[in-house]
């Protein structure tokens, strides 16, 4: 069936175009226009925006970690109902159906899950599965693990043998990507470490951070894994932890990588106080090191949990649980940590924290590296991405948000300066085109001729609140799937993942490991196909060596 | 259907024997059930011994009708629950405890009668990951007779007329160096030296079955970790429950934000431990209708057997069941047995996959039966 889309205005920034036309879908695929031939179906959309389908980088939205968080809290939703975008108070407005609903009506078609565990990976592709509309993908923990710590305390003399593990790690769990989180620092809290550095050494194995995150970019690189490491660093939420962004940044030798939730990373300990922006610092050293991307991880004032596996980080957190409950989950690899939390926007340091998040996006020269994220639900929930959008395309409503803040938070922050306004162009880079080249997900992200119909449509209105919350229209592979923000068709999307080639060596060797130390069998945690009972859920994405 | 009063007849039901009345197709017997349910009020899914993709199926249904999930072993599950809720939880896993805890205290008799095996487990014999500190490894078993324990492990016992809540509270305060007062000298002795060894690991671990402790005993415990993670690492380590119990748990977050013993009869789901219990709700003849679901390899599920009277049925099991005589019963295949199948896995402590050890594929699954049932429900809505 041939679909058209008349007279919208496309903005389309992976090909420049910013221009009222028209679009044409078929068969689930943007296509040419043809000739000599009259549309099925035609959508009159003049007046209106037209976008790729959003794509998310970074939002925890499944698997053990997520449901953990789920289990701690399930009262969540009636409390951050209270904030912001509106969404039912009720258990299950933040379980697998509500999310992929909740995505969609925001024109969402794809999302990435940045955290399976590698022994955990069947339930979180059984969550995603559970998740309708939106297309997703799995990034996998390494980099805190014994095997892998095994590898790089004998100096991986077996030559090859870390570089087949990541790719049977990868394989074996279905993802689309590496995630290293706090490098050596949830190994170290094993052995007591409550802080862990770029170069300190994990006990009993004598890595470093750095030489854990440069070995993984090294390999994956090596297996021509489209998405580079995607990387949350050292130190994350401490005051002059900018220090550490920049050396990390540095000591990637132009080697490609993705600096995860960067936000977290951009304070400094100027001040009365000891905690200050430093997102200025963070922004020319990010400015200037092409080979890297970052999402911002912002933050919104409100209700919400963090979960992470930096459970050396989470464990310092604890402290700061609101309400006062908290989970430290000690497991294989990361482990987890999940803390409730408010940011209130009478507070000092949460005021500095939202505002330093926007300066990042504010002050990027290259905005196709700097992608959008709120680290979902750690900076604030997905929920509250429309009002994000506002603040980023709309200076007067930075204004009107900016002066309820804290005196002493105004002052030592650069974001009453900057007078910047998001285009929709920029806003679709960051929200649509960037994620998609950074992820390898070259079918989507724009609107050219062969691309994956996943399309939305906006009623441009100064409120971009209200635009961004409710979409007109949004076509998932070709289907209608949202009128006037409500899901009027529930779909079921499909999983990425990259297939790198291993030497089936490597199966016989992790196998011993898991028998000897775990009493377990790698086959019990293979992500197979059977995992869906829908045959085409999974499709590979090709690896570029 | 019975009348509620009315005598009960059971048969005792044999798949593979042509029980009178029995020898429907397989349609007729889901057109059946399909008419119970939607008939039913306040129908209530039980049971549960069953796979994740037969408990993701059950929750489905449950939220169509307006039903409750529960899960016949969700005692401990369901007070784990809710502590988790009140104050959070410091879990372990397996592989963790094993390879790196110096002192492992082990609560009660349940953990060793659950898994006999469970002390082999958490000592093993061979090499082991590194682990912090330089203690050798220590067992201290709380009330109940330390028994068969591993060769070269140094085991305390920590037992006597004092109960289990109470020697978990005299432990506590051995750890927080809080005054208390027996009148067993020795034991006394025992407790504050254990403290002292718990104060001094480098990883100590509490092993227990929730469904044995009360919920102030796991309170109890929970803040001794809590005191202790201020200065060094300790955690606890639960039995996972029986049928597959910490799956259907988990299945059930993710699906609508909590665990079983859920309802999904108000506008919203709403979890209540004591008031969407499976034999209470029976008993109380709040549910009208019940799904008896008992399809695992090499467990079986306990039914409620009296409560079961007076209530219609549709039972899924793969084993011969005693049912009323209009009851529906489905004959399904047993997860891991007939087909593969996700269940928790204490090992990797998580959702793991068993493949199949036997395959029957002619048996349906659980999954595929509830999926039709729901099928043939919408079928009626929509006609």
């Amino acid at each position: 069936m041939l679909v058209k889309l008349e007279g919208g205005r496309i903005i389309d920034p992976a090909h420049n175009r910013d221009a009222v036309g028209d679009l044409y879908l078929e068969d689930g695929r943007i296509v040419e226009k043809p000739e000599g031939r009259e549309p099925d179906e035609v959508h009159d959309v003049s007046g209106k925006i037209v976008m790729a389908g959003a794509i998310d980088v970074h939002s925890h939205i499944a698997g053990s970690n997520v449901t953990l968080g789920r289990q701690l809290m399930p009262e969540l939703p009636l409390l951050a109902a209270a904030e912001g975008q509106p969404i039912l108070p009720s258990p299950s407005s933040w379980g697998s159906y509500a999310t992929g609903i909740r995505y969609a009506q925001m024109g969402y078609t794809t999302v990435i899950e940045p955290a399976m565990i590698p022994t955990h990976a069947i339930q979180a592709h059984t969550e995603l599965a559970s998740i309708p509309i939106i297309d997703v993908a799995g990034l996998v923990v390494l980099g805190n693990d014994d095997y892998t710590l095994n590898l790089l305390r004998k100096g991986d003399t077996k030559g090859d043998e870390l570089k087949d593990y990541v790719a049977w790690t990868l394989a074996h769990s279905k993802a689309i990507g590496l995630k290293v989180i706090n490098a050596g620092g949830s190994e170290a809290f094993k052995f007591n470490a409550r802080t862990f550095d770029l170069d300190e050494q994990v006990p009993e194995y004598g890595v470093t951070s750095r030489g854990i995150v440069e070995a993984m970019q090294k390999v994956v690189a090596d297996l021509g894994v489209p998405h580079p490491p995607h990387v949350h660093i050292n130190n994350l939420g401490i005051a002059g932890n900018v220090d550490t962004a920049v050396a990390t940044l540095k000591a990637t030798q132009g080697r490609p990588i993705h600096m995860a939730h960067i936000q977290f990373y951009g304070y400094g300990k100027e001040g009365d106080k000891g905690f200050s922006s430093g997102a200025p610092r963070l922004m020319e050293a990010i400015n200037k090191h092409k080979n890297a991307t970052v999402d911002v991880g912002q933050v919104m004032f409100g209700q919400t949990i963090t979960i992470s596996g930096d459970i050396l980080r989470q464990f310092d957190g604890r402290r700061a649980a609101n309400p006062k409950k908290w989970i430290i989950n000690q497991g294989e690899g990361n482990g987890t940590g999940v803390v409730p939390y408010n940011y209130k926007k009478k507070s000092f340091v949460n005021a500095l924290q939202w505002a330093i998040g926007l300066e990042i996006f504010l002050l990027a020269d290259d905005l196709w590296r700097v992608l959008f994220s709120t680290d979902h639900p750690n900076g604030a929930l997905f929920t509250r991405y429309p009002e994000i959008f506002h603040l980023l395309m709309d200076k007067n409503e930075r204004s009107r948000w900016f002066d309820a803040l804290p005196e002493a938070s105004r002052q030592v922050s650069t974001l009453g300066g900057i007078s910047r306004e998001l285009s929709l162009s920029e806003l679709a880079i960051i929200t649509r085109a960037a994620p998609a080249k950074l992820l390898g997900l070259t079918d989507r992200g724009h609107l050219g001729p062969g691309a994956i119909a996943d399309v939305a449509v906006y009623t441009n209105q100064r409120n971009k609140t209200k635009m961004f919350a409710a979409a007109d229209l949004v076509f998932k592979s070709g289907k209608v799937v949202v009128r006037k923000g409500n899901v009027v068709d529930v779909t079921w999307g499909r999983c990425y993942h990259v297939d790198p080639g291993f030497d089936a060596q490597i199966k016989r060797r992790v196998k011993t490991f898991y028998n000897n130390y775990y009493g377990a069998d790698p086959s019990w945690f293979g992500v197979t196909e059977a995992i869906s009972d829908r045959p085409d859920r999974f499709a590979t994405i090709p690896c570029t060596r | 259907m019975l009348a509620h009063g009315s005598p009960p007849v059971y048969l005792c039901i044999e798949f593979n024997k042509n029980t009178p009345g029995r020898t429907t197709s397989l349609d007729s017997t889901l057109e059946r059930a399909a008419e119970l349910l939607s008939k039913a009020r306040l129908p209530v899914f039980g049971g549960l011994f069953t796979d994740v993709k037969g408990a993701s199926a059950a929750l489905s249904l449950a939220e169509k009708l307006g039903g409750v999930v529960d899960h016949a072993a969700s005692e401990g599950t369901a007070r784990a629950a809710r502590v988790t809720r009140e104050t959070g939880m410091t879990p372990a896993s397996l592989g963790e405890v094993r390879n790196r805890a110096d002192t492992i205290v082990l609560l009660g008799d349940m953990p060793r009668t659950r898994d006999p095996k469970l002390l082999d487990k958490l000592f093993p014999k061979g090499a082991t990951l590194p682990r912090p500190g330089d203690n050798k490894r220590e067992l201290i078993v709380v009330g109940t007779k330390k028994g068969r324990t591993p060769s070269g492990i140094r085991v305390t016992e920590l037992n006597g007329k004092a109960d289990l809540p109470e020697l978990v509270a005299l432990l506590g305060a051995a750890v927080r160096e809080g005054p208390f007062d027996i009148r067993d000298t020795a034991l006394a002795k025992k407790i504050l030296s254990a403290g002292e060894r718990l104060r001094n690991s480098a990883f100590a671990v509490f092993v227990y079955d929730p469904a044995e402790l009360d919920e102030p005993v796991l309170h109890t415990v929970l803040e001794t970790v809590r005191l202790l993670v201020k200065t060094t690492r300790a955690a606890t380590m639960s039995l996972s429950a029986p049928g597959n119990g910490d799956g259907v748990n988990l299945c059930s977050t993710w699906t609508c934000g909590l665990p079983v013993r859920t309802s999904f009869a108000g506008e919203v789901p709403e979890n209540n431990m004591w008031a969407f219990e499976t034999v209470r709700l029976l008993k109380s003849n709040e549910a009208d209708a019940l799904v008896w679901i008992d399809a695992l390899n090499g467990e079986e599920a306990t039914p409620p057997t009296r409560a079961f009277r007076g209530v219609p049925a549709v039972v899924l099991s793969s084993r011969p069941v005693k049912a009323g005589r209009d009851d529906v019963v489905i004959e399904v295949g047993a997860a891991a047995a007939d087909h593969d199948a996700a269940v928790y896995l204490p090992p990797i402590a998580g959702i793991g996959m068993l493949k199949a050890s036997a395959a029957n594929k002619k048996k349906p699954t659980v999954a595929e039966v509830l999926s039709r049932i729901e099928a043939l429900i919408d079928a009626k809505g929509a006609a």
